[in-house]
């Protein structure tokens, strides 16, 4: 798989991963990894923020799309 | 993490919510139908109005505020609003040590305060009329048969907890609606017994505004109250982990 937005450019890079969102093929250069925050617990216990994060891969208009 | 000090903030609001909200309901019903000859002995004010049908306005008025506080603070705290599932959240070792007294004493707190905004909000019809929604024995029930009605009434309570929110097979996000529409259930068959609190902290409140106010002196029904729910409180959430742990055949 190539790079989707290399390709929008007409450059050929190889794709290393797969934005979680629009599925795009992106290069170490356009993909944006993410750490989102798990909780766990919830009634009748309280939520609590675990130390560990899930990665979450993105491609830089899913991630603007996340922020706003 | 959320400190202990939020969390206590949240068990303070949602049992003020659930004693405001509900034993409030109680008071009103017996300030509507003051007055109004009673058909029965068994009958003291609830019921004249529509049977039954009393009785499930109160438990919803319960119902719904218990909804609101699992959906409104459940993440905070928990959400437990009663001691007796804190007891037995605590002796299943699902709760620590550490946190039980703190929370009960933000449970009475709430109670309390909601007992006497009660009655700052409607007036002293609230205490010597509606006695602030107060629970006690009905007439013809005996301290033990009432003990005895108050822990089952908290033992399907809290078998509902355990069924719909400790167990990690249980669908999420229903807890708090099927816990509210349980306490309106229950409500609705024993409220004509013991006035239903299956919960020490909601017959706290109303005793202790009761008693301040200059109304009734009902602490000596108080250990009904407190052993009851616990006893059955407990039973259940025993009884509930033995049951849905699988043992290797």
């Amino acid at each position: 798989m190539k790079c989707y937005i290399c390709a929008q450019m007409g450059k050929d890079s190889e794709a290393v991963a797969v934005c979680i969102v629009c599925g795009m093929g992106l290069c170490m250069d356009h993909a944006i990894r993410e750490e989102v925050d798990i909780w766990e617990g919830g009634y009748p216990f309280p939520s609590e923020k675990l130390e560990k994060t899930i990665p979450r891969i993105l491609c830089p208009p899913c991630y603007e799309g996340l922020k706003e | 993490m959320v400190s202990l000090t939020k969390k206590m903030l949240a068990e303070f609001l949602g049992t003020f919510m659930l004693v405001f909200f509900g034993a409030g309901a109680a008071a009103i019903t017996l300030m509507i139908s003051a007055g109004q000859a009673t058909t029965t002995e068994f009958n003291i004010g609830i019921g004249i109005l529509g049977g039954l049908g009393d009785w499930l306005a109160i438990g919803l008025a319960f119902g719904f505020a218990i909804t609101a506080s699992i959906y409104a603070f459940g993440r905070v705290s928990g959400a437990h609003i009663n001691p007796a599932v804190t007891i037995a959240l605590w002796a299943i070792k699902k709760f620590p040590s550490r946190d039980v007294i703190p929370y009960i004493l933000a449970q009475l707190a709430g109670a309390g305060v909601a007992s006497f905004l009660f009655a700052a909000s409607v007036g002293m019809d609230a205490v010597t009329i509606g006695g602030l929604g107060a629970t006690a024995p009905f007439p013809g029930i005996g301290y033990l048969q009432a003990i005895l009605v108050e822990s089952i009434g908290t033992f399907l309570l809290m078998i509902a907890i355990m069924g719909v929110a400790i167990d990690r097979k249980a669908t999420p996000g229903f807890a708090g609606l099927i816990i509210g529409l349980t306490v309106a259930g229950i409500i609705t068959t024993i409220g004509n017994i013991t006035g239903a609190s299956i919960n020490p902290a909601r017959t706290f409140g109303p005793y202790l505004g009761v008693f301040v106010l200059g109304g009734e002196n009902l602490w000596e029904l108080f250990p009904i109250y407190i052993i009851g729910p616990i006893v059955g409180a407990v039973l259940a959430a025993a009884l509930y982990i033995y049951m849905s742990t699988e043992t290797a055949t």
